[in-house]
């Protein structure tokens, strides 16, 4: 049975071969001319395919290289140890802390950023009088460097001298040791990278905001829509790609982020707040170990590029592109 | 068809366009080399009409701050003195990051010619071959090495060879407030010294708002906790006879050093500030510390900064055994190799000027470091700012009365940093309710893989 019925699959492609055959007109382009725009199009690509080769691949692809071998004290790879950094990584409990704290920071940092932004943003979409002054505040944030910033806090997170214990006590509360205590250290780091954030997706949203036509408001309105109705059913949908970008953007940053760490906590105290990204630092450029710093890096790519992927994968289904 | 041939010459000619601005740069900037070059030629010109020949020597440091202001004026004073050589310092940020420049340089003609680096640096150093044993200098010049103080000495010295030339040496205090002293009936003309008499005394301070004892996040402190019980922190005779293949610090010395913090936090009479010296100082102005230890070279400004009457004192001991005294901390200075003879003699005339009485003199009262050399403190100035300041006193005759062994002459490995803040981890650990057993296990555990890991790298 299934040999005939080959057969006639057989016949049949055979005929339509034969066919497309039969009135093909051969083609007086040769090879070379015939493949002459992938050639265009990879001369436009490639100023900045030598840009990334220097500051991107070569670098990735080295990482990938170093993180099967131990370095000696100038930092060239002098043992091969095969896979023996990953497994290590694997096993050991400070990697498995790092992991732990990189997953709980983005869970404080990106949700709080996202929502404060989106509630500050629809505040100053409002048209009244010295709304700009608000919107000037509101989006001030995203003018500080990371270090400004984070020395800021510093002070304010001070043990002693700081503003927060100092507005704590004045109201008979007990101080907090902000950065000295584990579980608050990692929180207190995250109150200063949602500050952080806020400025730059405010301004964001509040632009998307701006594009969304009147027009459908007005007509929400003259059907009765409530403001609550109308947010869900107007603003959310036609601000999701605006939304969608933001959640990206300081998804990514929150794995990413390092300054804010280094200057306020600098991983500690026992390792509470010492994100993977700082953990790689430590292990590169504090004890001088590429290979083991390497092979975090590697997994540090690895899981973000899986999760921005799935990200896209599932979260784009629920954008709304005009 | 033409179109295309069109654009591909297009994307050719900008490519080629990009190729020859390229080279314009490199162009440029070898002219650019060159123009400098023949400038700085000019000026050593210049320079050789009044005097023979300056040669240029670079010194990198990592004083920041006050510290570096005094530093700058000590190099100017020895520029002003003598002809022959320009000491031009560059501060390289702090001694982790000088540490971190001067691998990313060693060996290449940018390399400084003086360098100074921390002591847990040293091991290092020599390992990295960049660096000459100033042994060298010594001998060839017949330098009487034995004038200099010979605990600070001692630390520098691997196999009887003297590495790199003392410079900025401190150890640990203890500083306690004195006006708390006598508010909770202690005398503080007789402070505690052993682990059980901190922790009563630090009871008795204990209030409210005050805490008795802290101790900072820093490794150094541990290190003298155990090396003041005359234990070694590595095997080998503290890494001094061959490389360490272990950490000791894990016996029962480590485990008495992590009990006593322990105890205490768990009395809560002890409060941790963190890993920055700034925090712990600060607590200590505003009388929410009453006793912590603290380099050396902080007590001009602890005295200065407070509000009440500081005292100094010996760093606590177990009780179970005699004070061994201290490690010094602080950082040496060291020659560049691959330099030219004449940079490295005028390194060398530079490190035996700042080692004179007179210059250590006036180093120890401006920073509060220790003088190199002893009789420095006999000088005046000296001798002045000790009727002043009494409690200078108290940590030279500390190290005065620390007993030389392997244990007290320091620890010397490679990995030196990274156990440091496997140290500090385990403290932190500890502080947060982890058993001191455990604790100090993981901290064995962390700096043993990186000795090991350090070992294999290196076969």
């Amino acid at each position: 049975m299934k040999q005939q019925a080959a057969d006639i699959l057989d016949t049949k492609t055979l005929t339509v071969q034969d066919a497309i055959d039969k009135y093909k007109v051969a083609s007086t382009k040769t090879w070379w001319q015939k493949t002459g725009n992938y050639r265009i199009a990879f001369l436009y690509l490639l100023p900045s395919l030598l840009l990334f080769s220097v500051f991107m691949f070569y670098p990735m692809i080295y990482s990938l290289y170093l993180s099967f071998f131990f370095t000696d004290a100038q930092g060239t790879a002098s043992a091969f140890v095969g896979w023996e950094n990953y497994t290590y990584l694997f096993q050991s409990a400070a990697f498995r802390n790092s992991v732990g704290v990189t997953l709980l920071f983005v869970l404080y940092t990106v949700p709080s950023s996202v929502i404060i932004a989106l509630f500050l943003a629809l505040l100053a979409n409002e048209k009244l009088r010295g709304i700009g002054l608000y919107r000037t505040i509101f989006a001030s944030t995203l003018g500080m460097s990371v270090a400004a910033s984070a020395v800021i806090w510093l002070f304010m997170f001070h043990p002693t001298a700081g503003i927060l214990n100092a507005a704590l006590t004045s109201i008979n509360l007990p101080a907090l040791s902000w950065l000295q205590d584990s579980t608050m250290a990692l929180v207190s780091v995250a109150i200063t990278t949602i500050w952080m954030n806020t400025g730059f997706s405010f301004l964001i949203l509040l632009g998307g905001l701006q594009n969304i036509d009147e027009h459908l408001y007005e007509s929400a309105r003259i059907d009765g829509a409530g403001y609550f109705y109308r947010l869900r059913r107007i603003t959310v949908p036609m601000l999701s790609p605006t939304l969608f970008f933001i959640i990206t953007i300081t998804f990514i940053n929150s794995f990413q982020s390092f300054g804010q760490v280094d200057i306020l906590t600098g991983g500690g105290p026992a390792e509470a707040t010492n994100l993977i990204i700082y953990s790689i630092y430590k292990e590169a450029f504090i004890y001088y170990q590429f290979g083991p710093a390497s092979a975090q890096a590697i997994i540090l790519f690895g899981a973000v590029l899986l999760l921005t992927l799935l990200q896209f994968k599932f979260g784009e289904k629920k954008v709304h592109y005009q | 068809m033409k179109k295309t041939l069109f654009f591909m010459s297009v994307s050719l000619l900008t490519l080629a366009a990009c190729a020859s601005n390229e080279e314009g740069e490199t162009n440029e900037a070898e002219a650019e080399g060159e123009a400098s070059a023949e400038e700085v030629d000019e000026e050593t010109n210049n320079e050789a009409e009044i005097s023979e020949e300056v040669v240029e020597i670079e010194f990198w440091h990592g004083m920041g701050g006050g510290l570096g202001d005094t530093l700058e004026a000590l190099v100017d004073d020895y520029n002003a003195s003598q002809e022959e050589f320009h000491i031009t310092p560059e501060y390289q940020g702090s001694y982790e990051e000088l540490l971190t420049q001067f691998r990313t340089v060693g060996g290449t003609e940018t390399a400084p010619a003086l360098v100074q680096m921390f002591e847990v640096g040293t091991k290092y150093m020599i390992e990295s071959g960049y660096i000459t044993p100033v042994q060298e200098w010594i001998d060839k010049d017949g330098y009487d090495v034995t004038q200099l103080e010979e605990n600070i000495l001692s630390y520098y010295t691997v196999e009887d060879e003297l590495y790199s030339m003392p410079f900025n040496s401190s150890t640990p205090a203890l500083y306690f407030n004195k006006d708390m002293f006598e508010e909770a009936g202690l005398d503080p003309e007789n402070p505690p010294r052993t682990f059980s008499e901190i922790k009563e005394a630090a009871e008795k301070l204990t209030d409210e708002d005050t805490y008795g004892f802290s101790m900072l996040g820093h490794g150094w402190f541990f290190e003298q906790l155990i090396a003041t019980q005359s234990a070694d922190y590595v095997d080998q005779e503290n890494g001094r006879t061959a490389d360490a293949t272990e950490v000791l610090f894990g016996g029962e010395e480590g485990l008495r050093a992590y009990e006593w913090l322990n105890e205490m936090n768990e009395a809560g009479t002890f409060e941790y500030y963190g890993r920055d010296w700034d925090d712990l100082r600060a607590a200590f102005q505003t009388e929410n510390v009453a006793m912590y230890m603290d380099s050396s070279a902080g007590t001009k400004d602890a005295i200065n900064n407070a509000g009440f009457e500081v005292g100094v004192s010996f760093i606590p001991h177990a009780d179970e055994i005699d004070p061994n005294g201290v490690v010094i901390g602080g950082a040496s200075v060291w020659m560049g190799s691959g330099i030219s003879e004449e940079e490295q003699q005028g390194a060398w005339e530079f490190m035996k000027w700042f080692n004179q009485p007179e210059v250590q003199a006036e180093w120890h009262v401006n920073t509060g470091y220790f003088a190199t050399h002893p009789e420095a403190y006999n000088e005046p100035v000296v001798e002045g700012e000790h009727e002043e300041y009494p409690q200078l006193r108290v940590p030279i005759e500390q190290l005065q009365a620390t007993v030389p062994s392997s244990a007290t002459q320091g620890a010397l490995i490679t990995v030196f940093p990274e156990s440091r803040e496997q140290v500090v981890t385990s403290l932190e650990e500890l502080y947060q309710g982890t058993s001191p057993e455990d604790a100090l296990q993981m901290a064995v555990e962390g700096s043993n893989r990186a000795i090991e890991v350090s070992e294999r790298a290196s076969e």
